[in-house]
């Protein structure tokens, strides 16, 4: 069963089977210690909201969206999300270290350019942030931690995912392979 | 026979696993057990309630360490309903998103739905649950349209004017005359819009908004 | 019952973020662990040579899902406490669709860029800003595409009461769809996979 082949040296990653379960162990603590699940992209909105709440405070104030970031009276930094996102930092720091795959690079195919590649990524950054914002969240909120709850509609997400992977895939081969 | 490789072998514990979980119900259910003198007990110390003034004083200071429930129908909390009420209605009480240690304030028209909820609540294991006293009914009386008090005494005069104050915060208004105007038609409750001026009004329950990803 | 912790108020506001930390880095440990800081094996998935995102992923969900079950059968955690992201079908299908053509155009999603940023990816960097400029876009299209936004709304609805099926049948079927995954996954990269 074992489908693992070395791709770089030195770069064994982990069983995939082992490190979902550590991610599941991880999820189910959320769940017990603080009755909720992972997320991520709510913690790149909080930025936004708080930058724009420093760059243009009456444009945000007028806008419901940037709102829902702001109100509570506290900093809007100061966010369960946020904290967890500089966790997931450190922890992928921490075990990249550990593996020896820490190093600035820059992830894609052979025949393709850096320049392409980093307007490809900021691009699917982009599609990515308005989908999670429909969405009500990414891969990490929606498909992880709703489907292990059984959401419904984080189920109805993560097929579409998949299917919008797949559609664009052949397209993207110039990135890829 | 245990099959080798680490894959087979979890997929094994997650058939296993998945197989007597068939049998499983984590919800919490609608079945409750309870401890009916405690209940009792509370009941006739009269503990379980707010006052209408007391209500509305934590509303005008911008409290939010509670829950205000309206029990009524959504219709009717469409046309009016305290400021920060969510709308419940009684079946959906067990499955509703508390707090267990929560401060929970219900309220309905006049107050057998909102005791009936109290208990469903008490039952269900929440400690902090409290009814309106006089329910919406008690809520118009005495914080929407205050009457003035019957004598001179300058006491139950100024009383009077906080009430007023009060009453115009949420929309109301003190009545004329003590016992006529009770007397005549009931007042129209004020429209949904919160006042332009004066102390905010809590929002609905904080952080649920960044509770999603 | 005295799970979750945080909503029986176990422990407050300033604690909780500090656990957000902690739990954090489990997640971005396993992440990185598993390769995903890495675009190329994540978008593996879409050209079939190497199913990992989906191993990953649905070992997660399997094993977060028995544990929630479980614990919550024992009397342990209160599954009603645990938040549920209510449904919206309509925006949720679509953005589902957008986040999956995200993902292949970026090679990241929003938690995997972040680890591959903090292990010195340079594309995750720009697919980071990326997010950034497409929230801001979101954020001022949002008053314009509102009604679709909020379109569609079911509140908290969970698969078992969707499909009427009690929960613990959709527990097994989900495992069933894992296992079975599982092993097609192992088939399709062993057709696929040395295609790299």
């Amino acid at each position: 069963m074992s489908a693992s082949k070395p791709r770089a040296p030195g770069s064994a990653y982990m069983n995939p089977y082992l490190a979902g379960v550590g991610l599941g162990l991880v999820l189910l603590a959320a769940f017990v210690v603080m009755g909720r699940g992972l997320g991520a992209s709510g913690a790149f909105s909080a930025v936004i909201a708080w930058l724009m709440d420093l760059v243009a405070p009456a444009h945000a104030a007028a806008n419901e969206y940037y709102q829902g970031y702001l109100e509570g009276g506290t900093h809007p930094l100061k966010a369960w999300l946020v904290f967890e996102v500089l966790g997931l930092a450190a922890g992928a720091l921490l075990s990249g270290l550990l593996a020896g795959r820490v190093r600035l690079s820059v992830e894609k195919g052979p025949r393709v350019g850096n320049g392409p590649r980093l307007a490809a990524a900021f691009a699917g950054g982009m599609l990515m942030a308005i989908g999670a914002h429909l969405a009500r969240g990414c891969t990490s909120g929606q498909a992880l931690s709703g489907g292990a709850l059984l959401n419904a509609g984080s189920w109805a997400f993560m097929i579409m995912v998949f299917v919008g992977g797949y559609a664009t895939a052949y397209f993207m081969r110039w990135q890829w392979r | 026979m245990i099959p080798k490789g680490i894959g087979p072998r979890l997929a094994l514990v997650a058939l296993a696993l998945g197989a007597v979980a068939l049998f499983s119900e984590p919800h919490r259910g609608p079945f409750v057990k309870l401890d009916a003198r405690e209940l009792g007990m509370i009941v006739d110390s009269e503990v379980d309630h707010v006052t209408p003034a007391e209500l509305a004083a934590w509303i005008v200071e911008g409290r939010s360490d509670y829950r205000l429930l309206d029990l009524r129908s959504p219709e009717e909390y469409a046309s009016y309903h305290i400021p920060g009420a969510e709308n419940v209605q009684s079946p959906q009480l067990a499955g509703y998103p508390l707090l267990p240690g929560e401060k929970i304030v219900v309220y309905s028209q006049g107050g057998i739905h909102a005791a009936q909820g109290w208990m469903l609540l008490r039952a269900l294991g929440f400690q902090g649950v409290y009814t309106l006293f006089g329910g919406l009914d008690g809520w118009t009386d005495e914080v929407l349209y205050p009457a003035p008090p019957p004598g001179d005494d300058p006491k139950a005069r100024a009383r009077f004017e906080r009430a007023a104050a009060v009453a115009a915060f949420f929309g109301g208004q003190p009545r004329a005359q003590a016992g006529e105007a009770a007397a005549t038609s009931q007042p129209v409750l004020p429209k949904l819009a919160p006042p332009a001026a004066g102390p905010v009004v809590p929002a609905a329950p904080r952080g649920k908004k960044r509770e999603g990803c | 019952m005295n799970a979750p912790l945080y909503k029986y108020g176990l422990f407050g506001d300033e604690m909780s973020l500090v656990i957000a930390f902690v739990i954090g880095i489990g997640f971005g440990f396993f992440l990185e662990r598993a390769g995903f800081g890495s675009a190329r094996k994540l978008v593996s998935q879409f050209y079939l040579n190497d199913m990992s995102v989906f191993k990953v992923m649905f070992s997660a969900i399997v094993t977060a899902m028995l544990g929630v079950t479980y614990l919550g059968w024992m009397g342990v955690l209160d599954v009603d406490l645990v938040y549920l992201v209510p449904t919206w079908y309509a925006p949720q299908v679509v953005g589902g669709l957008l986040l999956g053509v995200g993902f292949v155009v970026g090679g990241y999603c929003p938690g995997t860029s972040v680890a591959a940023l903090s292990t010195g990816r340079v594309d995750a960097m720009a697919y980071a800003l990326g997010i950034f400029a497409g929230t801001i876009v979101y954020g001022e299209g949002y008053p314009a595409i509102k009604d679709f936004v909020n379109s569609d709304a079911r509140g908290a609805l969970t698969l078992p009461e969707a499909l009427n099926l009690p929960w613990g049948v959709v527990v097994f079927t989900v495992v069933l769809i894992a296992v079975g995954g599982f092993y097609g996954a192992t088939l399709v990269e062993r057709r696929f996979g040395g295609a790299k």
